[in-house]
């Protein structure tokens, strides 16, 4: 029994649960200290991780639980996540009428469920660490319970969360009748021998689409529009990037490390999938009027850029990932921190809002283009280094079966599509003529530390992307593919 | 004498039952009901190996389940309990603030 | 080819005998259903030949509701207590502090849910 290795885990679930009963006792004029508060914890605890060192692959509880260097840098890359978006929800937190410190805790329980999910190595763990971001995100995205859009948001996202969970866990159940055992590295050499085996095939495809449904995939799509544009702003945010985050790492888990016989069989398949989704996403986000809705389907289409990797099978594949996600983090949040400061005061989030945006804020305004630049993929941005290490990772793959090369044709449509729009904002920020009532925009020193930072690290990663290669590289290394 | 293709038959058919449930449903409160019904047809069907594969860990996974399942169902009344003062119904068909 | 795909014959039976039985029994209720005379005196509640009063079903305060989730939400929990007590005195002679402890550091963490339903006043009925 080995319980240090989850020791991360442990000091943000013990955070967690400090933050709630702090909360009980904190005046309601102190509750966005909390947040803060929780953002410096996951500070110090970030800084702890990388006092751990995994050489070599670190198992515990009886095996269900591993902690080598792909769930390090998921681990890592989630606080990172957590700890901007509950520095964006301080700053969102005035429009919760009551509840901002239990938002705080949740969000902390959630990336405690994305943590596990990273060191999933059982099908128990996988299940318990995806229902505990899911349970908890019902709350989160319900959580301006006051306004029937956002409890709208949150049971369209509990009904089909819970229809994807049903399919995932039947799924489980036919993979464990197939082969007996739900751990990971069991599974391996069992699944090996036994790819034609059509209880394992079905029992896998049930859990891709509860998987699929986590990153919105095509077609496990349906909800993201809806809910992205009903939940309050900082867990749309938290969506885009932690939760999908999770069930990426969550698939590349199974399919590298735990079925890699059966995931090379299903290449075609993986394609099919990444291939709709990168047109269904730019296609259906071209008509949109609302800003949230909009990104909503532009999510849709960056999960299909990123199952690129998947389908690619390779461990550039698989490094790429992790790289366009590091990129796609600090783009998205920086993305909705500018609406939330923008929007404060208007109800809707019309993208007409923006209009004449670099007269009233020229900062934001110049921050809102740069994370638009970043999420086309243009140029010197995290976006477009992210896309050309997926691009030539698949590319790679082009010898072994040429519909790779098809994949490759959809994505370089898919970012022509969505040059439309993502300029098509930029354009009504700065061209718009159409004069607005506009309010009065105040950025607080918090939010102006969070915008730099992102826009810093945009930069960075897209000039001198050669660190976070690395370490993703050897992150991937480690699922044994 | 009973096999494990009955037990699985059995499961099938509550997990095809509670899927009929939760597409052709309109109220809110029995769509819950089918997604439980899968959830525990996946249970059953866990159990079923379990006992036939020999192995205990379909029995654990079922505990867990158990209480996920009491997390959801906690979570989710309490949704729709909040929807129904806000909107006084439970129909699927008022869900249509969130539209294009 | 053929052969991989000829192995889900058994697969797809199942998943048709389901869908067919998932349907039947909604067709059959909708055709069994509505037939026969009906009247709304035929239709009403038979209470020993009295006419019935009020409605059917007795409204019940929300609070109940409430109660009956947190209940629901604490008795479940007790299902890890099972295992544990089944294993516990196996395992106290090698590993007592592992198996004292994980239900000890367990049952914290539901203190703490508990502190918090009192805080919040989830207890006071009266109000």
């Amino acid at each position: 029994m080995n319980i240090s290795a989850s020791i991360l885990e442990i000091a943000v679930v013990l955070l967690g649960v400090v933050i709630m009963l702090a909360d009980l006792w904190t005046p309601p004029k102190y509750k966005s200290w909390l947040g803060v508060g929780s953002a410096a914890g996951l500070l110090l605890i970030l800084a702890g991780s990388f006092f751990l060192q995994v050489n070599e692959p670190i198992q515990a509880f009886g095996g269900m639980y591993v902690l080598d260097a792909f769930a390090l840098f998921f681990k890592r890359f989630f606080i990172v996540a957590t700890m901007l978006v509950l520095l964006i929800s301080v700053e969102y937190s005035k429009k919760f009428q009551s509840g901002s410190g239990e938002y705080f805790s949740l969000s902390l329980f959630a990336l405690s469920g994305m943590m596990f999910a990273a060191s999933a190595n059982h099908f128990a763990l996988l299940f318990v660490s995806l229902e505990l971001i899911t349970i908890t995100f019902y709350i989160l995205t319900s959580f301006l319970r006051h306004q029937i859009i956002s409890l709208e948001a949150g049971i369209k996202y509990l009904i089909l969360g819970a229809l994807s969970s049903a399919f995932l866990l039947y799924g489980i159940a036919l993979v464990y009748g197939a082969t007996g055992t739900m751990q990971f590295d069991a599974l391996r050499a069992q699944s090996a021998n036994m790819v034609q085996s059509p209880l394992l095939l079905v029992g896998l495809l049930m859990i891709l689409a509860g998987l699929g449904f986590k990153i919105a995939a095509f077609p496990f799509q349906i909800w993201a529009p809806d809910v992205y544009q009903g939940s309050p702003n900082s867990t749309t945010a938290f969506l885009a990037v932690g939760s999908k985050a999770a069930g990426f790492a969550l698939l590349m888990r199974l399919l590298m490390s735990a079925v890699p016989d059966v995931a090379l069989s299903w290449e075609p398949l993986l394609m099919g999938m990444a291939a709709i989704t990168i047109l269904y996403g730019n296609l259906c986000a071209l008509p949109q009027r609302n800003l949230k809705r909009l990104l909503g389907y532009s999510s849709i289409a960056h999960a299909g850029y990123l199952m690129m990797g998947v389908a690619a099978m390779s461990l550039n594949g698989s490094g790429a990932i992790l790289y366009y996600l590091s990129g796609y983090l600090f783009t998205v949040i920086a993305a909705f921190l500018v609406i939330i400061l923008v929007m404060q005061h208007t109800g809707a989030e019309d993208i007409i809002q923006l209009a004449q945006l670099h007269q009233r804020a020229p900062g934001l305004a110049g921050m809102l283009a740069l994370s638009m630049v970043s999420l086309a993929g243009i140029p010197p941005l995290a976006g477009f280094f992210g896309k050309f290490l997926l691009l030539r990772a698949v590319l790679e793959q082009a010898s072994v079966h040429t519909a790779y090369y098809g994949l490759v044709a959809v994505a370089v449509i898919g970012v022509v599509i969505s040059l439309v729009y993502y300029f098509g904002i930029i354009r009504t920020i700065y061209w718009e003529k159409q004069q607005l009532v506009a309010d009065e925009i105040h950025v607080s020193p918090i939010s102006r530390v969070v915008l730099w930072v992102c826009a810093v690290l945009m930069i960075y990663l897209g000039i001198l992307p050669n660190r976070l290669m690395e370490a993703a590289s050897t992150a991937v290394e480690s699922l044994k593919f | 004498m009973i096999g494990l293709e009955h037990y699985l038959i059995v499961s099938a058919l509550l997990f095809s039952l509670g899927m009929m449930g939760v597409i052709l449903r309109r109220n809110l409160i029995v769509i819950y009901m089918g997604l439980e019904l899968m959830l525990n047809a996946a249970n059953l069907a866990l159990v079923a190996f379990s006992r036939f594969n020999n192995s205990m860990d379909g029995q654990v996974m079922v505990f867990f389940v158990i209480t996920v399942a009491a997390a959801e169902v906690a979570v989710g009344l309490a949704l729709i309990v909040a929807l129904y003062r806000k909107r006084q119904s439970t129909e699927v068909a008022d869900l249509t603030t969130l539209k294009l | 080819m053929e052969s991989q795909l000829a192995q889900y014959i058994p697969v797809l039976m199942l998943g048709a005998l389901a869908a067919t039985f998932a349907f039947g029994t909604l067709l059959a209720s909708a055709i069994l259903g509505k037939t026969g005379y009906r009247s709304r005196i035929k239709d009403t509640a038979y209470e020993c030949g009295m006419l019935p009063v009020g409605e059917g079903s007795a409204r019940f305060s929300v609070k109940f509701y409430l109660v009956a989730m947190l209940f629901i939400l604490f008795d479940v929990e007790v299902v890890f207590l099972y295992p544990w007590a089944v294993v516990y005195k196996d395992m106290l002679v090698e590993h007592a502090h592992l198996i004292f402890g994980s239900m000890m550091i367990f049952l914290a963490l539901f203190l703490v849910g508990f502190i918090y339903e009192i805080k919040k006043k989830a207890f006071d009925w009266k109000s």
